[in-house]
Parts: structure tokens; C-alpha cells; sequence
């Protein structure tokens, strides 16, 4: 393509007619900016607050799973069923540590 | 009047949008086709306008100063864009553009709805600053020290930058050619 014809093409794109803005189109502006200066300013984001804010929710969860776990431990103890410690210790001695074994 | 709208006078600042709506329009559309995305950006403009009022000192002209955050408005809008799409495409275009496009005659002429989408279309291979700086000084005839207050940039890099551009602008047309 040569020079004279990309002028043209500028030419002619100069001419182009400019779309007209909508009629209400200041009031919408001017609405747009009233509900900015309604708005609170933005909360600077930190994660420590985050954080903060989040830790009375972690502390529970982490107290209510302890106390789930020792409760089941409890009630597998009462119903006969061995609990943890003992079913780990049954199984070493029954398989992994006989003579057979490793 | 500037004074009431600093002091929070909103019809003041409407009568101001009024004056100023369609300069503001006729830049952005030069960035953007889309009518819809150019009233958004307009209200952006705008907004950014009303919020930097105290900075304005008067020295200039107001409509130098709401053009120039036109300018930069579109120019932010452009480097979104071009994050999003880089590939030109030939549908976009009108049968004129591509038979104006793809004529050896020169005395063809091309309607200026049908220039303006076939200068888009080859722009998208520009950096949004070489779009800038070739829209303002090609199609709005602004001179290079306008160019350097809007750009805030010397008038050397100004000028190293639209030889460059012209030189990508012709490359894209010719690509365009040969599709």
C-alpha cells in the first residue's frame, strides 16, 4: 500500500460524523457522581485484618474438632470396639513386627 | 461557574458535560467503535473530571483539559483491550473497506465510516501509545506539542514514535491487503 493511498485512507476517516451522546446523558453523569460521594471510602484490604477477623471462627472449629475426636474416642471405648491407640498396636503386633515379617 | 461546581453545584457541572459531551465523544470515538463502551468511557471521563477539579488551574482552556482526560482515558482503555484481543479479522470490515482494500485504483474513494473501521482494524497491531500518537496527529491534526501535554512525553520521543507507527500502520494495511 502506498503513501498516497493511506493518506486518503486518513482523508476520508477525518470526516467521520461523531455519534451523538444520549439526551440524558449529563444527568446520568451527574447521578453517577452523587452515588460516588454517598458511598463510604474503600477500606484499605490487609490481611492481618482479615485474619483478625477471621480467628474467633478458626478457634472454634479447631475446639469443636478436638472434642469430636476425643468424644468418639470415648464412645468407641465404651462400646468394646478398641480405639485408635489399641487398633494401631494390634496391627504392628499381628503383622508388621512378627518374625515373618520385616 | 467553576467555583459553585468545586463548591458541589450539580447542575452547574451538567451545563459543563453539555458544553463538553461532544468534543469528549469525538475523541473517544476515534479508540472506540462501539457506541455503547464510548458513552461508558465518556462517563469515565468525566467522573475522573469532576474528582481532579481542584487541580485544575485555569491557566488552559477548560476543553484542553477534559480532552487531554479523554485522551488517557481512551489510551487506559486501549491497553485493556489489548490484553483481551490482538488478531485482526476481516469480518469486522464493510464490502466497501475490503473492495477499497483490495483495488489498485487510487482515485477510488472510501466513505469515512468505512476508513475510520479499516484505520481500527489495522491499529489493533499498534501499541496503544503509537495509536495515540498517530489518531492525534493523522486523523485530528493536532500538532506535536499538543501531542507531548497529552502523551507528557519530549517532542523527540513524540516524533521517533509516529515515524514508527506509521511505519506498523502501513505494515498492518499491507497485511490486511494480503489476506
Amino acid at each position: 500500500m502506498n503513501q498516497r493511498k493511506i493518506e486518503k485512507l486518513f482523508a476520508a476517516a477525518r470526516n467521520e460524523a461523531t455519534p451523538a451522546p444520549s439526551e440524558h446523558f449529563a444527568t446520568d453523569v451527574v447521578r453517577a457522581i452523587g452515588c460516588e460521594k454517598q458511598m463510604p471510602p474503600a477500606e484499605t484490604f490487609l490481611l492481618f485484618d482479615q485474619l483478625n477477623l477471621l480467628f474467633p471462627r478458626f478457634a472454634w472449629v479447631a475446639a469443636a474438632m478436638i472434642v469430636l475426636g476425643v468424644a468418639t474416642d470415648f464412645g468407641l471405648t465404651a462400646t468394646g470396639i478398641p480405639n485408635l491407640s489399641d487398633g494401631v498396636s494390634q496391627v504392628s503386633a499381628q503383622w508388621l513386627l512378627t518374625p515373618d515379617g520385616f | 461557574m467553576l467555583e459553585r461546581i468545586r463548591a458541589g453545584s450539580a447542575d452547574d457541572f451538567a451545563e459543563i458535560i453539555r458544553q463538553h459531551q461532544a468534543r469528549v465523544f469525538a475523541i473517544l470515538h476515534r479508540y472506540e467503535r462501539d457506541i455503547h463502551k464510548v458513552e461508558d468511557l465518556a462517563q469515565e471521563t468525566f467522573v475522573k473530571a469532576w474528582r481532579a477539579l481542584a487541580q485544575f488551574d485555569g491557566r488552559a482552556p477548560f476543553e484542553h483539559w477534559i480532552s487531554r482526560i479523554a485522551v488517557r482515558t481512551a489510551l487506559d482503555h486501549l491497553q485493556k483491550q489489548k490484553r483481551r484481543q490482538n488478531e485482526i479479522g476481516l469480518s469486522e470490515l464493510g464490502e466497501d473497506a475490503l473492495d477499497w482494500l483490495h483495488s489498485g485504483d487510487e482515485k477510488n474513494e472510501l466513505d469515512a465510516r468505512s476508513a475510520a473501521e479499516l484505520l481500527n482494524l489495522a491499529m489493533r497491531e499498534l501499541s496503544p501509545a503509537d495509536r495515540v500518537v498517530i489518531t492525534m496527529q493523522e486523523i485530528e491534526g493536532r500538532s506535536v506539542k499538543e501531542i507531548c501535554a497529552v502523551t507528557g512525553t519530549s517532542s523527540v520521543a513524540v516524533r521517533v514514535r509516529a515515524v514508527r507507527a506509521r511505519a506498523k500502520l502501513r505494515k498492518a494495511l499491507e497485511k490486511l491487503t494480503n489476506i
